[in-house]
């Protein structure tokens, strides 16, 4: 037998903002790809929440970095990251990771005005003053309101759309790229982080609609009701996107213990750690169960549907939490596992999530006043009932 | 005076974070590929080209004083509970075939340092002697070097709040004198010296001992050698619980991370 006599506990960087930061860019870029099923690829089904999920993409993006500044030891150096250190581009993706939250969001908001400028000329007409001027900004001019605007609107919303689809997945992809090149992390050190990421962000950016979009529908529109069908159609991409999810995590798994070199002593040391957690609530609780739900008939029942989804929203939060604290807790250079409790306050602390989450509220609100998302909503709804008939 | 001083400068970065996402034109001499200090040539950042400096650790000598543990905190004023280089101590066998194991460990020098290459502020780089240094007034704190290291030799310092490591002593080898460590070291373990001179002492002991690195897998060449490294330390690594922390559990210390004990293998 050999015992460790001492030894020092080492220095553990990342704290729990760090997987918030990780849910809140996945789920932004699943909200754009599903705007993009409507606006890119045209399928009409997604038409009434494509506008919403443009606006919730754009909300989650905004929220999200605001994590990683206050994870920061040093917030006020930000300057420092856009001066020095260029020569390290290509081999740190958390150089060009920020390049590319950067022109995200960006690229969003000007896709939002595009697909809702006829909503801001109509606006217009009914207001004065500050408001009229803010929203006339916001069409940038453009206050034609004839086919060819439409057109117009139409062909520069999808142009921005196809641009935007890469960058979305490039956006996520990035943060699973920034864990998967740490060859010293037994947990994160494999190529199939970044897809391993996007699949889980899938989920919980359906997840994250079949909880919000209710909510607004049933109060916030002249509808006064939730959709049913929209309902299902999201249950139902839920579902195929865990079953994307398993297959990525079973290739992981797989080649991460049984058929893995050294590493897998510790990779299985740690789940044996977790096994409970991890199997039970991450896969059992939070993956399978919605994944039951959203292929079954109890998907057509509302409160089940409701609850799966938050329940796949709280799985990959989980699964970022263990993926990036769990990561860490691997020992390097000194005997066991570290183990770690966020501090109530303080940087990168639980009131920061707190924090964090109500500035998405807020955001939530500020965008949903602005954007005249209500009417788009309601009009492609009523416009699919036409088409139906 | 200084108040005043501060606002300003606090309203320069203002303006220089307006003027950037803003599109505004920065001037390019602003930007840099390195950082400031590495760009003006100055001797601390960039050293000796002609040098190539190396530790070896032999092994047979340790005594597991940490007198070498000590000397650092007090040369580079290390913070509390924070350490450059420690040494490890381990119990190998069972009585009555038992023996004591030291490790001394401090940042591996590596020939390609993954915490380098990662860093997004090049607040960390490598001197041209080798040395990797941090330049606390650059980095940004973001960590990503901490999770890079295989080693686990960079904290965050708790006084200046940016990453921060052993760094060889370099205010004191550019003097001519010896790392902290070296200095002190009662058993004389510890060696130091210039690959590149060949009456030096480290260069006769790596080529008439066999010599081995810690984790010669992760590619990072570190330039730290050992002789008489016992692979039961290695496994050990990954392995048994530590009394110390059975000792602060027990105690109930706890800090933000601390250690969850492992089943014994
Ligand atoms: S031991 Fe760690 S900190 Fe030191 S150079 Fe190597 S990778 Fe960097
Ligand atoms: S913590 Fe500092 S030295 Fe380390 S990667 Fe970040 S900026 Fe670079």
């Amino acid at each position: 037998m050999n015992t460790l006599i001492s030894s020092i506990t080492p220095n553990i960087p990342w704290g729990i903002d760090v997987p918030n930061y990780f849910w809140f860019t996945g789920s932004s870029a699943a909200a754009f790809i599903i705007s993009s099923f409507a606006h890119v690829f045209g399928m009409e089904r997604y038409k009434p929440i494509a506008g919403f999920s443009l606006l919730m993409a754009f909300v989650l993006l905004v929220a999200a970095p605001l994590n990683l500044i206050d994870d920061l030891k040093q917030p006020g150096r930000v300057l420092n990251f856009f001066m020095y250190g260029w020569e390290n581009f290509g081999t740190s993706p958390m150089k060009w990771g920020v390049i590319l939250l950067m022109a995200y969001p960006v690229l969003i908001f000007f896709e939002a005005i595009y697909i809702y400028r006829p909503y801001f000329v109509k606006k217009m007409a009914t207001l004065s003053g500050v408001s009229h001027t803010f929203y006339g900004l916001l069409t940038l001019g453009r206050m034609g309101m004839s086919q060819e605007d439409f057109d117009k609107d139409h062909r520069v919303g999808k142009l921005l759309g196809i641009i935007g689809i890469p960058l979305a997945l490039c956006v996520h992809g990035y943060t699973g790229y920034i864990l998967g090149v740490v060859h010293a992390n037994a947990l994160w050190h494999t190529p199939l982080m970044p897809i391993l990421f996007l699949a889980s962000a899938m989920v919980s950016g359906t997840g994250f609609l079949i909880v919000i979009i209710p909510i607004f529908q049933k109060f916030f529109t002249s509808m006064g009701s939730v959709n049913h069908d929209t309902m299902v159609d999201l249950a139902k991409l839920l579902a195929l996107f865990i079953v994307i999810d398993l297959v990525i995590r079973f290739l992981w798994l797989t080649f991460a213990m049984p058929f893995n070199g050294e590493e897998k002593y510790l990779v299985y040391a740690f789940f044996e750690l977790n096994f409970h957690e991890v199997l039970y609530v991450e896969y059992l609780l939070c993956l399978i169960i919605p994944m039951i739900v959203g292929f079954s008939a109890l998907r057509n029942n509302f409160i089940v549907l409701y609850c799966a989804g938050i329940l796949s929203v709280v799985g990959v939060w989980l699964f970022r939490w263990n993926t990036v604290i769990g990561g860490q807790s691997i020992p390097k250079s000194a005997p066991g596992f570290l183990h770690y409790s966020p501090d109530i306050f303080s940087q990168s602390s639980i009131v920061s999530i707190f924090s964090n989450w109500g500035i998405l509220i807020a955001l939530v609100c500020f965008i949903l006043v602005i954007f005249p998302w209500d009417e788009e909503m309601v009009e492609s709804y009523s416009k699919r009932v036409n088409h139906g008939k | 005076m200084s108040e005043k001083n501060s606002r300003r400068s606090f309203l320069r970065q203002g303006f220089g974070i307006a003027a950037l996402s803003g599109l505004a034109a920065t001037s390019a001499s602003a930007l840099s590929l390195q950082n400031p200090g590495r760009d003006a040539g100055e001797m601390r950042y960039v050293g000796d080209k002609n040098k190539h400096l190396v530790m070896v650790m032999d092994l047979r000598k340790c005594i597991g004083c940490q007198a070498c543990t000590a000397a650092c905190k007090v040369e580079n004023k290390v913070p509390t509970s924070q350490y450059r280089t420690f040494v490890l101590e381990t119990e190998i066998g069972e009585f009555p075939d038992v023996r004591k194991g030291f490790l001394p460990q401090l940042c591996n020098h590596c020939d390609n340092p993954s915490c380098v290459s990662v860093c997004p502020t090049g607040a960390t780089f490598k001197r041209k002697d080798g040395v990797v240094v941090v330049d606390n007034t650059i980095c940004w704190g973001c960590g990503y070097c901490l999770s890079a290291c295989p080693y686990d030799k960079r904290y965050f310092n708790t006084k200046t709040k940016t990453a921060d490591k052993c760094n060889f002593c370099v205010q004191r080898v550019d003097q001519g004198l010896l790392p902290a460590c070296v200095e002190t070291c009662v058993g004389g373990a510890r060696v130091f010296g210039d690959m590149n001179d060949k009456t030096s002492e480290v260069y006769h002991l790596l080529h008439t001992f066999s010599t081995t690195v810690l984790k010669p897998e992760q590619g990072n060449k570190p330039q730290v050698f050992y002789i008489g490294l016992d692979n039961k330390i290695n496994e050990l690594l990954n392995s048994t619980q530590s009394l110390d922390d059975m000792v602060k559990k027990h105690d109930g210390i706890h800090a933000e991370w601390s250690k969850t004990l492992i089943k014994e293998m």
